[in-house]
């Protein structure tokens, strides 16, 4: 069964009902750093969550004005020590500071999605649900002191089946400039997500639907992965990971990061606590060639007037290691006979470039994954064989911001899987997006899986935060 | 003989006016306000000042040091009174402050100390340790603060050329020539 016109007429009527109740809150309330700096959300988002590139170097100064003065900061923090203090450590306590306010924002999601899939037997399966809200998060972010920062975020997301799950998706302390010069040795630990993905994040989070061929591969099968991994399942690389990460930015433009993190299975993509005594590594490093800074600066460069332009290309590579010694997964060959299975390496190395110009933005990465499986005995997991299975996944994403209140946005995503009996994965997804307000958006997408032209999603989101 | 008296009564009223001394104004780069910076003479060539008989006073007031920047003459006893229904400690870290602590001490009681040497020494309050004010000890009694607008006023300066300075508790200071006829303006621009 496909969308008919009156489902759509239907569907466009009540999206517009909803923007038309929502259009009438007033949007006076902004979010943290919104209120801290008494600033607005295009300040550091083309349309949030996504960055321009001033906010990519507010981010990544520990959420700090570039070159920040006190007569930035318009909400004066509460002082815990006076500066002369400094000198006395450690026969004083070493002075901060923290938020005069309570640092909270929310940020809700009302969806409106309308899915086609085919189910085993060959039927299309069609549902169309409003989903309000499907997700609320609440956030709290700011600076404690010269040196440190934090950023939480709890979420909670409303189950289809009409329950709901809450998370705590970061939770984490950040050391700003800790030694060296300005912006070289950073810290960051607690659940979060690695800057591995740094650049390219919060771009893909400008879509309701995330890159799930690169963050939910799951490489375990008997012949190797064969497609994106339920709940237990191993996945690709971890979209958030509880680590210890430290990075920086030398000459302005070249970034690092290296970090170590619990294992990534089988946990999923949101990682998981002890399950084996090994650490995974990874390690990124890239390079901005023209317009700003990756720590703000601006000098040498002509930039437009409109901040989320710019002419600049950033490319990177990055890689993450690891060991599932200790991690069993239950499988299956193709008789039945259970098995246990153990991904005891998983290598991942990949590329990024992000190219801007003017209004658009074209970015992508591609990674190569090889995992060195060990097939166990279901009983006894004495070991039965051991083979190395490789798989290629990559992304490319074009946004164009047509006016500032409007971006579209179209994504292709393609997985070759290591299980080489099983087709790649391939996906198209569009976005049209509208900023009602700097704080109010709406989104209309469409997903695709190219393969089945009866699995598709078209949804129709509506964010506000305050 | 109207006219002779009118004219001595003007001359009279205006003295104060045409009075020597420097005013203008600071501004304090990255700074809420420009506030707080102190603008002295450095010295004036063979003259010695003697320490003043009465004494400063800064008060500890809602758990606040007032004023929050105090300059004084060399030599200069500073009480400090503690307003405060509660107990307030005042002491400095800074060497050339002797490292003065006055102990813990109860509303409507207060503590002296005099500042012998050429100093800038934060103030603190080990009970309190977000208050924070600063003594500016300075050699000559010609100085004065900036308001929040960056204006300032040091009066009373002999006509003569000196070297002005100008001291910020969080900014890089700076100085420069003046000289001084009757009233004259001299602005300043400091940063980090």
């Amino acid at each position: 069964m496909r969308m008919t016109t009156h489902d759509l007429r239907r569907n466009v009527f009540w999206v517009a009902v909803g923007l038309i109740l929502f259009n009438a809150l007033p949007a006076t309330a902004v979010p943290a750093f919104s209120r801290k700096y008494q600033t607005s959300c295009q300040t550091c988002h083309v349309i949030f969550p996504k960055l321009n590139p001033f906010g990519e170097a507010f981010r990544l100064n520990g959420y700090r004005m570039p070159a920040e003065t006190a007569e930035q900061v318009k909400q004066q923090p509460v002082s815990l020590g006076a500066e002369a203090y400094k000198r006395m450590w450690p026969g004083m306590v070493y002075p901060s500071d923290l938020p005069s306010n309570v640092p909270f924002a929310l940020n809700t999601k009302m969806e409106n999605i309308y899915s086609s899939s085919q189910d085993d037997t060959g039927h299309q399966v069609v549902h169309n649900d409003f989903q309000f809200p499907q997700e609320v998060n609440l956030f709290s972010a700011g600076t404690l002191g010269q040196t440190f920062g934090f950023f939480g975020e709890l979420t909670w997301e409303e189950r289809p089946d009409g329950g709901s799950d809450t998370e705590i998706e970061h939770a984490r302390l950040d050391v700003t400039s800790a030694f060296g010069p300005e912006h070289l040795v950073n810290f960051r630990i607690g659940k979060l997500a690695p800057n591995l993905y740094d650049g390219f994040q919060e771009m893909w989070l400008m879509t309701d639907n995330g890159i799930d061929t690169l963050f939910t591969f799951n490489p375990i099968g008997f012949r190797g992965g064969t497609g994106l991994a339920e709940e237990g399942g191993g996945v690709s690389l971890p979209a958030r990971a509880r680590s210890i990460e430290m990075y920086g930015v030398a000459a302005h433009r070249l970034f690092y990061t290296v970090g170590v993190d619990s294992p990534i299975g089988p946990g999923g993509p949101n990682g998981t606590f002890g399950a084996n005594s090994q650490k995974d590594l990874y390690a990124r490093i890239d390079y901005k060639i023209g317009g700003m800074g990756l720590d703000g600066d601006t000098g040498g460069v002509k930039l437009p007037p409109e901040n989320w332009r710019e002419k600049s290309l950033r490319i990177g590579i990055l890689g993450y290691t690891g060991n599932g010694k200790d991690v069993n997964f239950d499988i299956t060959d193709d008789d039945g006979n259970a098995f246990k299975m153990q991904d005891r390496r998983y290598n991942r190395y990949g590329v990024f470039g992000s190219w801007y110009f003017g209004d658009l933005n074209v970015f992508g990465v591609a990674l190569h994954g090889t995992d060195r499986l060990q097939l166990l005995d279901d009983q006894t997991l004495v070991q039965i064989s051991e083979t190395t299975r490789s798989y290629d996944v990559w992304f490319a994403q074009a946004d164009y911001v047509i006016r500032p209140p409007f971006q579209a946005s179209v994504r292709y995503e393609n997985l070759r899987v290591a299980d080489a009996t099983v087709p790649s994965i391939r996906a198209l997804n569009a976005n049209f997006s509208l900023l009602i307000r700097a704080n109010i958006k709406a989104m209309l997408e469409y997903h695709r899986d190219l393969r089945n032209s009866q699995n598709y999603t078209l949804a129709t989101v509506l964010r506000f935060a305050l | 003989m109207k006219r002779f008296l009118c004219g001595v009564l003007f001359a009279l009223a205006t003295v104060p006016l045409l009075a020597g001394g420097i005013h203008g104004r600071v501004a304090c780069a990255g700074q809420s306000d420009n506030g707080g910076a102190v603008v002295y003479v450095a010295k004036v060539p063979g003259k010695t000042f003697p320490p003043p008989k009465d004494h400063a006073t800064m008060d500890q007031s809602n758990r606040v040091f007032l004023p929050h920047v105090l300059p004084v003459l060399v030599g200069t006893t500073v009480d400090f009174t503690n307003a405060d229904p509660y107990l307030h400690n005042v002491f400095s870290p800074e060497a050339c402050a002797d490292k003065f602590n006055l102990g813990t001490y109860p509303k409507g009681e207060k503590r002296s100390h005099t500042f012998r040497k050429e100093c800038f020494a934060p103030v603190l309050c080990i009970v309190h340790p977000e208050m924070e004010a600063f003594l500016a000890v300075l050699p000559t009694p010609y100085f004065g603060v900036t308001k929040p607008d960056g204006s300032y006023d040091v009066r009373d300066v002999p006509d003569g050329s000196y070297t002005v300075k100008v001291w910020h508790p969080k900014l890089k200071g700076s100085e420069k020539s003046v000289a001084v006829h009757g009233a004259t303006e001299a602005d300043f621009q400091i940063a980090r």
